[in-house]
């Protein structure tokens, strides 16, 4: 019944915000038509980061209807974001690789931005309309070298069951996260919440602060542009962020020793979850995609399965953020063998159907503008407007996520304290 | 065997032979299927000591320069050096790696410069577990396929542990001999040309590709399984284990759900290796399920099956057609013998019914000849039956022999009007009877039959026209296609019961009766009009039916019938005024057109009183009709009236004729009285025309008509051989009536013994009964043909028998008999068969 309610409820919030994000003029037809002789033999090679994308591989078969005869293949490149310079130089250069907003601006990679092709070409005749606008990157020229194709969200994943077993509600509001995590501390839950702690990259502490942090900076361009520019002036903005952090470990919601014994970001952290004794496990969008082929590979979850979903952080007396920034992006590169049939794929790809396919098998946001959400991801449609944000939009720049990242780490390990995370803005290091 | 049944069993044996073939096919197309995912496994294994050299030798490459950086104690840049002047191959690359910090120096540079050989492994994880590296010569030490940090190239690396040294001290290090995937791939491929689709790839203890297939999809074979193939977890972990452990094959859907056929096989030579090798199953199946072949057989069964069911069917029908006819003809037969029990028992009834009430009343005159008259009538209705059944047989047998004669169809008019009278009288029928100009009166025919045809239609008009009701016949002679034959039409109209079209189809079938209300019994046999229908056809002729119920039936019969030999002479009077009288108009033309051929000159008159003006204005005139003929029956003025009133009106004493259709016993004396001279009966024939006038003006008549003279057989004597007190009287009785004498013999035996002892001629012929004790009539005529007297031997014999079917006849002849004479007796026609055969023992 609960499943029931909730897919019913998905329906509804999805066809919210289709008919609020509706098809901007000039969107052309989903349908998609070869423009290329079908019997073309090619291969056509597409390089990332991701162990598996069997969503991909998936769009490779339903490429291969219209075009038989071309080979397509995912490959996993190690070491992605120190190789991939390389790799785009390699003698079998890549047609597709993974690009990231992070990349623009940053000297490092200006070979690989070199090899990116104007994805806003009109030549190219790709269909960007369908993607939603906050989530599209442009370059100084305003060209738009990638495309998202997964959305990125920030929040924690809800042991259902557990909740219902202990009689409590999923909070809804910071005061009642509060609440709900000293009951679970009192009946004797270790860490109410729970996420991977040991590096920068952690998202527990960040999961916390960044969307909050967002917000703040979202109706503040000054404190926005301060913040980018990396000026120890913008770190009372990101106080409140980082408070909510303390209040969390002190209020015993985060026991960060037994965090620290997940080894990992992702694996470990769903396996974890799955265990089946953690109220809520902090994460981001990309770690929920895993979860659905580790049920069957975590023996604890296969004994006793239970529901769960992914809530965003009620961080407010108002409710939690959506946070809603790209996961993944496509670039085309513009020196591969076979360019038009990279192009070919890339407009077979960038369309609602092809994504939203693919974000439905990945277990992932879909990046277009008729969001289709797993039923996990449910209890984000009812994250209102205005408390949607899109980092890209606002115009958050990298270096700024980093600060806040090794802030809030910093502060939930307690190796800093507020103020002292707040005096050094801009000049937090690892 | 039901029908249901015989197509059951087809349909299973056409079934079962489609699923032999069926089954057949695929059984081929299993074991052939088989033996080839058992030659793609033996060929993966092939594949496998052919990779495991291949990789031997490389790792052996790698062992030897391991082997001599160890033995010559180099640094860093000397063991690269030295590589760098080992190395052949243009793709290979080594590189040099210090395992505390996992960075080191390759042997090529990095892409995109040319002085850049540093190289750091300490992000790719690569070499955080070593596990997998052995003793230099001790095992193939491959890595999995990762990204050769300085080329961004997928590749492998064989491995080795060195010692560099370093600031004088002895530096644990790695050496990587590092190969580009795509290399080893575009040379590792199945040999033999069936297998060209297949892909190979190698995995690791964990499922892992070491080297990975583009059809494999994900980054282990093992997570690839099981995202396309349900199989549980523990399942999963077996199968993992064999495939990594054994060799063999399985079956699993692809990332398309097709179905492929993977081949594994372990490495002898590394820790947990296997290579794998998939195809499309389609392409691995060599397909001798013969489709077209099942296809043409099933077609042709189920074309024989429908051909068979079709013959069958229709034999069915045939038989089912065939058994209704013997069903309909034992009814036909059950209701024969019940329709002639009733119908023979019903006059029988009248007859001994008649006989006992006339036994007892002998002494009155008046009950004897009434009853006389009344069996009379019984007697005759029931040998008509009798001689009805008898014709049938002959029909139906075609055994009915026609016997054609010269005869005058006035005669037979005559007898027509004769037999008919006592009905049309009795039902006060208004009858007509027209014919036009019948020039030829001598015809040569069967009399007997044409009387048949001709009696059976018009007793039949009679008989089923109520009271009052009107018959008309009309008979006109015209000119024949047949040589010397005239067409004889004879059509009888009705204004009867009618006949329904159901009826009418059925009507020339024997016992065929149409009843109705106003009918109050069955009037004849039911024989008659199939008889009729018989004769005419075995004629050459035609019978026509036009009938309606409740209004009236019209039969017409067209007879091309030979013109007798020899005609009347010239029938000419002197030149004469005649009136002729009737109401009936056609009568009239046709009345005056045959005077005017006698040579008379005749006037008509549509009434009595017409008529009776026109003899006082010829009185008149002094031209008196030489003769007036007058119609009985005419309304208002009949003819006796009209006599009278000429008689009493006229002074001339004008010769009057009075003429009818019907008899003239009720009106003959009145007539007479009125004044008239002689009566005439209608048709009005010109032969009866010309003999009536004559003889009323007094000329002679002169007849080429033969005379019935029995003086040429008188004195005749005659053996009959009969069984029976009564027959005997009544034969020998009806002879002699003829001056025929006549000596019986009791049976067979006594008429052979009396012809033996007899002299030459004292018999002309012998009445010869069949059915007789001692000797039967048959054996004794075998008998006396066969005697050795010339004149015995070949004495006429005519059965005179009670059996009287077909059949009987045949026997008769065929015993060596001359004729055949059924009981009851017709003396008339035992006359006619003594003349004709003393007419045959003349020539």
């Amino acid at each position: 019944m609960r499943k029931l309610f909730r897919t019913a409820l998905s329906i509804i919030s999805i066809s919210f915000l289709v008919s609020c994000n509706g098809n901007t003029p000039g969107e052309t037809s989903d349908e998609f038509k070869p423009s290329l002789n079908t019997d073309t033999e090619c291969e056509i090679t597409i390089v990332g980061s991701y162990d598996n994308f069997e969503a991909l591989e998936a769009e490779f078969d339903r490429f291969n209807v219209y075009y038989p005869n071309v080979s397509l293949t995912y490959e996993k490149i190690d070491d992605y974001n120190n190789v991939i310079g390389s790799v785009l130089e390699r003698e079998e250069k890549p047609n597709i690789f993974f690009s990231y907003t992070w990349m623009m601006g940053n000297s490092k990679y200006d070979s690989v931005i070199d090899h990116m092709e104007n994805l806003s070409d009109s030549s190219l005749k790709l269909n960007l309309d369908c993607i939603r606008p906050g989530l599209l990157s442009h370059d100084s020229n305003n060209n738009v070298l990638m495309v998202p194709v997964f959305s990125r969200t920030y929040g924690t994943l809800v042991n259902e069951n557990l909740f219902k077993k202990e009689n409590l509600k999923v909070p809804e509001t910071w005061t009642e996260l509060l609440n709900v995590c000293k009951s679970f501390s009192d009946k004797g839950y270790k860490s109410p919440m729970m996420g991977y702690t040991a590096k920068s990259s952690s998202y527990l502490m960040n999961t916390i602060a960044y969307p909050s942090f967002v917000a703040e900076l979202a109706n503040n361009p000054t404190a926005l542009n301060l913040a980018n520019n990396l000026d120890p002036s913008a770190g009372q903005y990101l106080r409140s962020s980082l408070e909510k952090v303390k209040a969390l470990v002190d209020n015993g919601a985060i026991d960060v020793e037994e965090c620290d014994k997940i080894a990992d970001n992702y694996n470990k952290v769903i396996l974890r979850f799955f265990e089946g004794d953690v109220p809520m496990m902090v994460c981001a969008g990309d770690t929920v995609s895993g979860t659905k082929k580790r049920e069957s590979q975590s023996e604890a979850f296969v004994a006793s399965p239970f529901d769960y979903s992914f809530y965003p952080i009620p961080s407010t007396e108002k409710g939690g953020y959506f946070i809603d920034s790209p996961s993944i992006e496509f670039s085309i590169n513009k020196r591969c063998d076979d360019l038009e049939m990279t192009r070919e794929f890339m407009r077979f790809l960038v369309s609602t159907k092809e994504l939203n396919n693919m974000a439905s098998l990945k277990r992932l946001v879909t990046p277009t503008k008729e969001m289709s959400f797993d039923s996990v991801y449910a209890p984000f449609g009812k994250v209102p407007q205005e408390r949607t944000f899109s980092p890209e939009v606002i115009g958050i720049k990298d270096p700024l996520t980093a600060q806040v990242r090794i802030a809030a780490l910093k502060v939930g390990r307690k190796t800093l304290t507020v103020d002292e995370a707040v005096a050094q803005y801009g000049a937090l290091r690892e | 065997m039901k029908k249901i049944w015989v197509v059951i069993v087809n349909v299973f044996i056409m079934i079962s032979m489609v699923v032999f073939v069926f089954i057949y096919a695929s059984t081929e197309t299993k074991a052939i299927t088989q033996s080839q995912i058992e030659n793609f496994e033996n060929s993966t294994v092939t594949m496998e000591q052919v990779t495991e050299n291949y990789l031997k030798g490389e790792q052996r490459i790698c062992d030897v320069w391991a082997h001599y950086i160890n033995s010559e104690d180099m640094t860093m840049e000397e063991a690269t050096s030295f590589i760098r002047v080992s190395h052949v191959l243009k793709n290979a690359s080594a590189h040099l790696l210090y395992l505390d910090t996992q960075t080191g120096k390759s042997t090529k540079p990095k892409t995109g410069t040319t002085d850049e050989y540093d190289v750091s492994y300490s992000n790719l994880g690569l070499l955080n577990d070593l596990s997998w590296v052995h003793e230099i010569g001790t095992s193939i030490n491959v890595s999995r396929a990762y990204t050769n940090p300085i080329n961004g190239e997928q590749s492998i690396a064989f491995c080795n542990y060195i010692t560099l040294k370093e600031s004088g001290e002895a530096k644990d290090s790695i050496l990587l001999r590092v190969l580009p995937v795509a290399e080893l791939k575009d040379n590792w491929v199945f040999l033999k040309e069936k297998f060209e689709n297949a892909e190979l790839s190698i995995i690791d203890a964990n499922g892992n590709y070491i080297i990975k297939g583009n059809s494999f999809k994900n980054s282990s074979f093992f997570e690839f399984y099981k995202s396309y193939n349900n199989i549980d977890s523990t399942k999963a972990q077996v199968l993992f284990n064999k495939i990594t452990s054994e060799t063999g094959s399985l079956t699993m859907y692809n990332s398309r759900h097709e179905e492929c056929i993977v081949a594994y096989t372990p490495f002898n030579a590394t820790g947990g290796w296997a290579l794998l090798s998939l195809m499309p199953k389609k392409d691995l199946i060599v397909d001798t399920e013969n489709w077209f072949l099942i296809g043409v057989i099933t077609s042709g069964l189920i074309i024989l099956f429908i051909f068979d069911l079709i013959v069958m069917l229709t034999f069915n029908k045939k038989l089912q057609l065939t058994a209704k006819e013997a069903d309909s003809a034992n009814k036909a037969k059950t209701i024969f013998l019940s329709t002639m029990s009733h119908d023979i028992r019903t006059p029988m009834n009248a007859i001994i019914g008649l006989t006992t009430i006339t036994e007892k009343n002998l002494e009155n005159e008046k009950i004897v000849a009434e009853n006389l008259r009344k069996i009379n009538l019984a007697s005759n209705h029931l040998l008509t039956l009798i001689n009805d059944i008898l014709d049938i047989s002959k029909v139906e047998s075609g055994k009915l022999n026609f016997v054609p004669q010269s005869f005058s169809i006035v005669k037979t008019v005559e007898n027509l009007m004769n037999l008919s009278q006592p009905m049309i009288k009795e039902k006060n029928i208004d009858f007509s009877f027209h014919i036009s100009r019948m020039d030829k009166e001598y015809l040569y025919a069967d009399q007997l039959r044409l009387n048949q045809i001709y009696i059976n239609i018009l007793s039949n008009a009679i008989k089923y026209t109520e009271p009052g009701g009107k018959v008309s016949v009309d008979m006109k002679e015209e000119e024949s296609e047949k040589e010397g034959c005239v067409r004889l039409t004879y059509k009888v109209s009705d204004t009867g019961i009618g006949m329904s079209p159901e009826f009418m189809a059925n009507m020339y079938q024997p016992f065929s009766r149409q009843t109705d209300s106003r009918i109050n019994s069955i009037q004849g046999t039911g024989l008659g009009l199939a008889i009729t229908k018989q004769m005419v056809d075995l004629m050459g002729g035609t019978i026509e039916c036009e009938s309606e119920l409740g209004k009236g039936t019209t039969f017409t019969v067209i007879l091309d019938i030979p013109i007798a030999e020899h005609q009347r002479s010239e029938m000419k009077l002197n030149s004469m005024d005649v009136l002729i009288v009737d109401d009936d108009e056609v009568l009239l033309e046709t009345a005056v057109d045959t005077l005017e051929s006698l040579g008379l000159k005749a006037e008509k008159a549509g009434s009595g009183l017409e008529a009776l003006g026109m003899i006082k204005h010829r009185e008149g005139t002094g031209k008196n009709y030489d003769i007036v003929i007058i119609d009985l029956k005419m309304p208002d003025v009949d003819g006796i009236e009209t006599i009278r009133r000429i008689r009493s009106e006229v002074k001339t004493n004008v010769p009057i004729l009075l003429i009818s259709a019907y008899s003239w016993d009720d009106v003959e004396e009145k007539a007479k009285e009125a004044g008239v001279n002689g009566f005439l009966s209608k048709p009005l024939f010109r032969s009866t025309l010309y003999d009536k006038i004559s003889e009323i003006v007094g000329s002679e008549v002169t007849s080429t008509e033969p005379e019935s003279d029995y003086s040429d057989i008188e004195g005749m004597h005659v053996l009959v051989a009969e069984d029976n007190d009564i027959n005997w009287e009544i034969i020998s009785a009806l002879l002699s009536m003829y001056g025929i004498t006549s000596e019986r013999a009791e049976n067979g035996r006594i008429c052979l013994e009396k012809i033996k002892e007899a002299k030459k001629d004292t018999y002309s012929l012998i009445f010869m009964d069949i059915q007789m004790p001692e000797m039967n009539g048959l054996d004794a005529t075998k008998a006396i043909r066969a005697l050795e007297d010339p004149w015995a031997s070949k004495i006429p014999i005519v059965a005179m028998t009670a059996d009287a079917f077909s059949e009987n006849i045949e026997e008769c002849l065929n015993a060596g008999m001359n004729g055949h004479i059924a009981k009851p007796i017709d003396i008339k026609l035992v006359i006619k068969v003594i003349r004709r055969i003393k007419e045959e023992s003349k020539k």
